[in-house]
């Protein structure tokens, strides 16, 4: 942020304050000299090949080489992990917000926070909600013996011809 | 020169009585802003918040709902393709890229430039929409629908299951079309075909035998549509899941009933979640065919990066949306 002006922008005739504001905000990145291109092509590119490698990197949990395939947390915490870094980069460079002032603060944070509050709020309310539920939705919800139940028809074969394929 | 006149007339009026001792008759009015930024950007941070806690709320119920749930159908279960989604994924990033440039090129005052990068968004936009459609209707084929009028997922392989397999295959035009079916020549049919044709009448004959067992109806749900395996699903290469072989496979206008264990929930919260997303980008692409018509030189850069801060909020979503979606 510049101090040459500590009083803030100041408002001219004829001017409406928002005017006023956007010509003290551009005065203000002249002055820096190097206005227009906070990154320029070569640094978005960069961020952007980044993006990428990413998302390859998200993506190489689904590849039967990823190693931990048998403990899928392990393939979650790095996929949040991963996305959280994108979400970072696109944040930070793409909307600019490594070079704005520090009224950024003022508007991430509280909304963050919210955000987080709402997830924890969520939580009693619908995760614990098989502790207790209808006999109807006991009768038709699925479980995991029936998942094996369908692996088992399908490994059956039952229904296989010996003269089809 | 004019602004000292209007300031000095400000002084007499009792508003600037406090500070004028040091200049006198030349008093400058000071604006000071809550937030040193231009009132559209403001506005869309303001909105960029509440969308941040809209998102995080439909996130947010997603994780709950899925991690409580006590099963949730893999993503080749409900015929998800990974590769699509990180096609979809890269288009975005993508147009993340074209729209920055956008911006950096109407702040340069390279007007044409900068439309051609905003044409770019656009058509990369309209991409990542196309792509979600054809996604739409893959599920749509599958009778995955999130409400049951058009839905025909089942969440066990129970007697429900089976009446409704008993009361699909007993509606008259249904009656008709098996009946032609079955008087079809083996040799006007394909060997798939055949042999679907041999499963088709055996599961007839299962669901309405008055002495089926459990498993028969498992075996009913497997051949209708089979739930790909580990090792099945990993390999992917059919575009189908290499599970092309059910009978709604193969006879499309069987549309059967199937069986996806928590296929319902995941209906839901797919197409919740997706549509709204794709509600956004669809909000986006609309402004862009808006601001397409304007010059887009250095005086329509405030608007460029407000849009851009939009469109960079929909890639942000996205980019929690598809390891969420697609690969947990």
């Amino acid at each position: 942020m510049s101090d040459h002006d500590p009083h803030g922008p100041v408002t001219r005739p004829g001017a409406s304050a928002d005017e006023t504001l956007q010509h003290a905000i551009e005065a203000e990145h002249g002055g820096h000299g190097d206005h227009h291109s906070h990154g320029g092509l070569g640094k978005y590119l960069l961020v952007f090949l980044a993006l990428c490698g990413l998302t390859t990197m998200s993506f190489f949990t689904y590849s039967p080489a990823w190693p931990w395939r048998d403990q899928p947390q392990v393939g979650w915490t790095f996929m949040m992990a991963v996305s959280c870094t994108k979400a970072m980069l696109v944040i930070l460079f793409f909307m600019h917000v490594w070079w704005e002032a520090n009224w950024k603060y003022v508007l991430t944070i509280p909304a963050a926070m919210m955000a987080l509050f709402l997830g924890i709020m969520l939580i009693p309310d619908i995760g614990l909600r098989n502790r207790m539920v209808s006999q109807e939705r006991a009768l038709h919800m699925a479980r995991g013996s029936d998942v094996r139940l369908m692996e088992q028809a399908g490994e059956a074969k039952a229904l296989e011809q010996p003269a089809g394929h | 020169m004019s602004a000292s006149a209007i300031t000095a007339s400000h002084g007499h009026d009792g508003h600037g009585h406090g500070h004028d001792d040091g200049h006198h008759g030349h008093i400058t009015l000071q604006y000071q802003p809550g937030l040193p930024l231009t009132r559209g950007k403001l506005i869309m941070w303001l909105f960029l918040s509440t969308e941040i806690m809209f998102f995080a709320a439909l996130l947010g119920s997603y994780v709950v709902l899925r991690f409580g749930a006590p099963v949730w159908p893999k993503p080749h279960h409900v015929h998800l393709s990974e590769p699509i989604g990180a096609f979809n994924t890269f288009v975005l990033i993508c147009s993340s890229v074209t729209i920055v440039l956008a911006l950096e090129s109407a702040r340069a005052n390279k007007a044409s430039v900068a439309k051609v990068w905003m044409l770019l968004t656009l058509l990369l936009g309209t991409l990542f929409l196309g792509v979600k459609g054809y996604e739409y209707a893959a599920k749509f084929s599958h009778g995955i629908y999130p409400a049951m009028p058009h839905s025909r997922i089942y969440e066990r392989p129970d007697l429900y299951y089976g009446s409704a397999v008993r009361a699909r295959l007993g509606e008259p035009a249904m009656i008709d079309r098996l009946k032609e079916l079955d008087d079809t020549p083996a040799d006007k049919l394909t060997a798939e075909q055949v042999a679907a044709r041999g499963r088709l009448q055996q599961i007839r004959k299962m669901v309405a035998s008055p002495d089926q067992q459990a498993f028969d109806l498992a075996v009913v749900a497997d051949q209708v549509m089979p739930l790909p395996t580990e090792g099945s699903g990993s390999d992917h290469g059919g575009g189908h899941g290499g599970h092309a072989s059910g009978l709604n496979d193969v006879f499309p206008w069987l549309r059967l009933p199937t069986v996806i264990p928590g296929g319902n929930m995941w209906a839901s919260t797919y197409f919740l979640l997706t549509g709204f997303h794709a509600i956004h980008v669809g909000v986006g692409l609309l402004v862009f065919a808006i601001m397409l018509t304007w010059t887009l030189n250095a005086k329509r850069a405030g608007a460029i990066e407000n849009i851009g801060l939009y469109w960079h909020f929909v890639d942000l979503v996205w980019i929690f949306l598809f390891p969420l979606l697609y690969l947990f």
